[in-house]
């Protein structure tokens, strides 16, 4: 069986351990700089004034005046998150961690340690502590455990038996599934209210409507998913810090001071000859406030220039003056050697490590960011008629 | 575009690629000419050498014809640029892969 556990507003409740007389009053979580004015989770007393998540700011504090915004503290949050998952794995969990606040497993291993499913989630909600308000679920499929924790109340453990998956998904709403905001209103605009009616409409049609996500979102309904729960390798604890005497804004001073965590990281006795595959770049900003950034490099390297230039433009989105860098090597690699190839690809292997590529800069630059030139006029004399830039659908 | 009317860089392609990016499309340019019309500055940099100049004068038979003075130019860092008049609209613009 899969296993998710659940903390809803995980970031909010991180932010609120450094001030936890907030807890009891009405507080959201602040919007991140330069992001859409919405309000990210909300305290219980907030929602009793009629606050709602993703409500616009100007919105909620007409609603409720008193309600206190949070600020963000992104390297608290993963550093508690980080805190909860190596309870769960010293419980004997191998964990899967999806966004902060959700965390997968599979229970076949460690049923029989702890006496059957149901003790092993309660095992697991103990580990996280009571303190997070943390609820289990656990079902044949991952989608149907995330769908299982989201219903079960604080502290509370949920089942679903195979047979009774899509039985359990039919009532629920549409926004359990994976659709971005404009897809689930035209579904709602067209009388889909809830898992079940969406998973009773055929396949294709939902595809044509909806594109890939949209048919997506329909095998999961149907209970069909074939995610899988995979334990993640245990991190490596490579961490430089750079403190420094007053809060610096220069992004000139700041590349120098990532160049010395660099070659400082670089050189630890530790890593060995192993190369870097994850690193995170944090900073404490001047106002308490905390800043992240987490960057998998494309290829395992270990070079301080390759790195420097890889984390150097993420130092440009800083919100603030830093008081605090900090570099952690996140993952490393298990052998110190490099694959090199033997046979240099061709054909349908080049077309597809360059369909590879593609992706990755589509996933980087968005929509529109990788371009096909097609010639529609190469004869003509007005050099902008020869040829357009199409964008690539795949 | 500043200066340029939308039929000099529209053409006669149709609606349904309109939202398509262009290829070398014109860019505005600030160019201080001579007395015979020649770039003496392009964006403030003094130009070396005019290497070529050429006129475009094309679809006149449409209600958006196209009359341009191209000027290929060596500025005095090295770089080379390709710079245009337009001559119905006014204005300079820079372009690409002429």
């Amino acid at each position: 069986m899969v296993a998710c556990v659940l903390i809803p507003g995980f970031e909010l409740r991180a932010a609120l351990r450094a001030r936890p007389s907030l807890a009891l009053r009405p507080a959201a979580l602040a919007p991140a700089e330069g992001e859409e004015p919405l309000i990210g989770p909300i305290t219980a007393a907030a929602e009793a004034q009629g606050v709602k998540p993703g409500m616009r700011m100007g919105e909620a504090l007409a609603t409720c005046p008193e309600l206190v915004l949070v600020e963000q503290d992104p390297s608290a949050a993963e550093q508690a998150w980080e805190e909860i998952l190596r309870r769960l794995e010293d419980a004997g969990f191998e964990v899967d961690s999806g966004d902060l606040g959700c965390v997968y497993f599979e229970t076949r291993g460690v049923e029989r340690l702890y006496g059957g499913a149901e003790a092993a989630l309660e095992r697991a909600l103990a580990a996280v502590g009571s303190a997070w308000d943390p609820r289990a679920g656990a079902a044949g499929r991952r989608f149907a455990a995330l769908a299982a924790a989201n219903v079960a109340r604080p502290g509370q453990v949920l089942i679903v038996a195979d047979e009774r998956t899509r039985e359990f998904l039919a009532p629920l709403p549409l926004a359990l599934l994976p659709l971005a905001e404009q897809r689930r209103r035209e579904l709602e605009e067209l009388g889909v209210r809830n898992v079940g009616e969406l998973a009773g409409l055929p396949g294709g049609a939902v595809a044509e409507r909806l594109g890939p996500d949209g048919r997506r979102a329909w095998s999961l309904a149907r209970g069909r998913d074939r995610g899988r729960v995979r334990g993640r390798r245990a991190p490596a604890e490579l961490i430089e810090t750079l403190e420094f005497p007053e809060a610096i804004g220069n992004e000139l001073t700041l590349r120098r001071a990532l160049a010395v965590l660099v070659e400082r990281l670089l050189g630890r006795a530790e890593r060995g000859e192993r190369f870097l595959r994850k690193v995170a770049l944090s900073a404490t900003l001047v106002g308490g406030g905390s800043w992240r950034r987490q960057l998998t490099l494309r290829e395992p390297f270990a070079e301080a220039d390759r790195l420097r230039i890889a984390l150097g433009p993420k130092l440009a989105e800083l919100s603030g003056p830093v008081l605090k860098l900090k570099l952690e090597a996140l993952e490393l690699t298990e052998s110190t050697g490099q694959q090199l190839m033997l046979v240099r690809p061709e054909g349908d292997e080049l077309q597809g490590m360059l369909r590879d590529g593609l992706r990755q800069v589509k996933a980087s630059t968005g929509e529109g960011g990788v371009c096909t030139v097609v010639e529609v006029a190469p004869w003509s004399r007005i050099p902008e008629q020869r040829a357009l830039l199409v964008a690539r659908d795949e | 575009m500043e200066g340029v009317k939308e039929g000099a860089h529209g053409g006669t392609l149709g609606s349904s690629v309109r939202s398509a990016g262009r290829l070398n499309s014109p860019r505005p340019v600030q160019v201080e000419p001579g007395l015979d019309g020649t770039p003496r500055r392009v964006n403030r940099r003094v130009v070396a050498v005019v290497r070529e100049e050429w006129r475009v004068v094309d679809r006149w038979w449409t209600d958006e014809p196209v009359q341009r003075r191209y000027f290929d130019v060596v500025l005095d860092g090295g770089e080379r640029a390709v710079v245009y008049r337009d001559e119905r609209a006014g204005g300079w613009f820079s372009q690409r892969g002429v």
